[in-house]
């Protein structure tokens, strides 16, 4: 932001156009934070009876280069609830981190795990109120006492919408189609992981900004278990 | 930014919807109001969700229907659902109305315009309360306001609006004003990119107040001109139609 | 300055030598001299009732509330200065609407009860503040296992539990009557307001002046939203129990 300032009447000598007054980003620079590390992206969660299963590639790019080819994406927020985030990663991690913050005071509060909605609904709050300074997309997945599993969705706008499945990041596209034609309502917890799986795998396979491995997550009233499978090792692809 | 300086770069807000829905149907029937609104809600023209409901409950008489940007409608159903609640505990048998709704919302719309940071709906209010009047009333993201017999927001301003100017009559009944309603969103399905075949019918007859689960609309394709061969032993460049 | 306090009274940040807050004690006393507050937990709700002296032949009826709604689940009774009480059920409005906002789910119970405790204590705390003088009593269903709860909240910021308790003036006899009803755990909002109707006849001083009964509740009758009984019922019941009152007293 170019900033006037009237009480100073020395003109100003601008070499090189800043990002803002005193930040070291120059606009022209090829790592200007808005710009940014991106977490181009396939994440996506499924519900199934008891739980449900959240999976996210693990490739995170600056341009076109890998600037990590191992990253997590899928964020724990309590010890039944999860987040998958894309978008700009600076500004996925601070919302998580504030969502954390909000979400154990509450915790604490009510002597028992919090909802999978009050988690969704924190990051709407933060999503929708800041709606024009964040690249923010999450989909919040668990499970509670009261609602069993669950997955919500929380798309640019800062809308909060309850699905069966979501799927997000700059892979979704590519795999939409494939989504519609595999997902069954009802399905088996091993059959949502296949589901999620096989659906990452083929959008890793299309789409240059996401790749790498498939981390997975499920969520039942047990916990949380964590898996991977290795780049080398998918059902399709790379 | 210290105190007596200012920006060069004007301050910005989003002034795009992101998830959107499209067109809501409302109108006056013989004893009530009538909402109509497809179940979709898009990203851009990617049909992004298909089980949304945009028609949505406010107090006891009163129905709201929204086009336009998904968040910021919840957002006035949460700001509705407050002012339902301070009625609540008033305790004094008094309840707001379509009417009060209306205008509320009006002003929000306009105030929220004013700050160049508009709420992105159009919106269809209807309801009525008890014996009183039927109300329907249209709301935009401008502040524009007004009150209808029969209101189309979105695409279906175009579309639908025609169709309603020529079907609906005063006292139509409700069995009718429903087949009307589906019939200006069937023309919106054909020919609107982002609308969708389900939807959802509300209704507000001053007694009961409801919201329909999803209905399928049929659809028709059948035209014998649209089902004729026109390749198979036709004239190289000479189709009759595209 | 030589009150009962010995100087040690006039502020309530000054503990007196045995190690008391008498100011906060004296609030106490306000809410005792009280008209009687009750509520209690039926098998299927909470039922409050209160006695409301009419200060004058002149009053119409029911321009006086001291049952206030909380939000759609919750309700809360009052015995002692209704004025100050207005800080506390407005406080506990916003409490109750800012936590379903921010957290989607109704506030329990239990949270907005110690949330309240919190605030009166904060008026124990300073020089510059005040006391409340009232206690509130505070009931709920929850809306999704109907498992009613109510907690009476003090001037010292107290909180505590109950199934079933009363405040002001004739709380001793109210809780001992309370104790019986109570003895039967199957008991609805609905057979219970009788017997509450009774309570408040019974331990009604004649010394005082004429009372008006208002009654609410959170029951299945009411859609387990909180609303003031209706006023045939509450008619009813009170003509009912001024009946077992009467035979009562004949057959000593």
């Amino acid at each position: 932001m170019e900033v006037i300032a009237p009480r100073s009447t020395a003109p100003r000598r601008e070499f090189a156009k800043h990002v803002e007054e005193g930040c070291p980003y120059r606009d022209d620079d090829v790592m200007a934070p808005e710009k940014g590390v991106s977490t181009g992206t396939t994440i996506m969660a499924v519900e199934f009876d008891g739980g449900v299963v959240l999976g996210a590639d693990t490739r995170t790019s600056t341009g076109q280069y890998v600037a990590n080819r191992a990253s997590r994406k899928i964020t724990k927020m309590d010890e039944r609830i999860c987040v998958c985030r894309c978008g700009s990663a600076a500004d996925t991690q601070a919302l998580s981190g504030f969502v954390q913050f909000y979400l154990g005071q509450h915790a604490v509060e009510l002597g028992r795990p919090p909802a999978v909605k009050t988690c969704a609904n924190l990051f709407k709050i933060f999503a929708y109120n800041n709606k024009d300074r964040l690249m923010a997309g999450m989909i919040v997945a668990g499970w509670d006492e009261k609602s069993g599993g669950q997955v919500y969705n929380i798309p640019l706008g800062g809308s909060l919408i309850r699905v069966p499945f979501a799927c997000d990041g700059s892979g979704s596209g590519y795999i939409a189609g494939l989504m519609d034609k595999t997902y069954r309502p009802g399905m088996s917890k091993a059959e949502c992981i296949e589901f999620v799986v096989n659906s990452v795998a083929h959008a890793m396979a299309r789409d240059g900004s996401s790749g790498g491995m498939i981390r997975t997550v499920v969520i039942t009233k047990d916990g949380l278990e964590e898996t991977h499978m290795e780049g080398n090792k998918l059902p399709f692809g790379p | 930014m210290a105190p007596g300086q200012y920006s060069a770069d004007p301050k910005r807000h989003t002034l795009q919807p992101i998830v959107t829905g499209a067109t809501v149907v409302g109108m006056k029937y013989a004893g009530g109001v009538l909402l109509a609104a497809d179940t979709m809600a898009s990203y851009g023209s990617q049909a992004r969700y298909k089980d949304v409901c945009r028609l949505k409950k406010v107090g006891n008489y009163t129905l709201l229907g929204a086009s336009g940007e998904i968040s910021d409608f919840q957002y006035i159903g949460d700001l509705l659902d407050e002012l339902d609640m301070t009625d609540f505990l008033q305790e004094d048998g008094c309840h707001m109305g379509p009417q009060e709704y209306a205008s509320y919302i009006g002003r929000v719309m306009y105030n929220r315009r004013s700050k160049m940071n508009p709420l992105y709906n159009q919106l269809i209010v209807a309801g009525k309360k008890e014996s009183g009047e039927s109300h329907l009333a249209f709301i935009d993201h401008q502040g524009t306001a007004f009150q209808e017999e029969f209101i189309a927001t979105g695409f279906g301003a175009y579309l639908a609006m025609p169709i309603l100017r020529n079907e609906w009559k005063p006292d139509i009944s409700l069995e009718d004003a429903k087949k009307l309603a589906i019939k200006c969103l069937q023309v919106c399905f054909y020919r609107d990119c982002n609308a969708y075949f389900k939807i959802h019918v509300a209704t507000c007859d001053g007694e009961t107040q409801e919201i329909s689960e999803p209905i399928a609309m049929d659809h028709y394709w059948g035209h014998s001109a649209w089902l004729k061969k026109s390749l198979e032993g036709g004239t190289l460049g000479v189709n009759e139609s595209w | 300055m030589a009150g009962t306090g010995a100087g040690y009274d006039l502020s309530v940040n000054t503990f007196s030598p045995d190690g008391r807050v008498y100011q906060v004690e004296y609030a106490q006393k306000a809410v005792e001299n009280s008209g009687t507050s009750l509520a209690i937990c039926c098998k299927d709700g909470v039922l409050f009732a209160v006695e409301k002296f009419m200060l004058s032949k002149m009053l119409v009826p029911g321009t006086i509330k001291r049952i206030f709604p909380i939000h759609r689940h919750a309700g809360m009774s009052i015995a002692g200065f209704l004025a100050d009480s207005r800080q506390i059920v407005s406080r506990a409005r916003e409490e109750a609407n800012q936590y379903k906002s921010v957290y989607t789910d109704e506030i329990p119970p239990e949270v907005l009860a110690e949330r309240l405790g919190n605030f009166t204590h904060l008026f124990t705390l300073y020089w510059s503040a005040r006391p409340f003088g009232c206690t509130v009593l505070f009931g709920a269903v929850d809306p999704e296992t109907k498992v009613p709860s109510l907690f009476q909240i003090d001037p010292a910021g107290l909180v505590y539990k109950f199934k079933g308790t009363a405040i002001g003036k004739g709380k001793q006899a109210a809780k001992t009557e309370i104790e019986k009803l109570m003895a039967n755990p199957d008991i609805t909002c609905e057979e219970a307001l009788v017997h509450v109707a009774k309570i408040m006849h019974k331990v009604h001083d004649e010394k005082d002046k004429d009372f008006e009964l208002e009654a609410s509740w959170i029951c299945p009758k009411s859609n387990y939203q909180f609303a003031a009984v209706p006023n045939d019922l509450l008619k009813t019941a009170e003509d009912k129990a001024k009946e077992m009152i009467e035979a009562e007293e004949n057959e000593d």
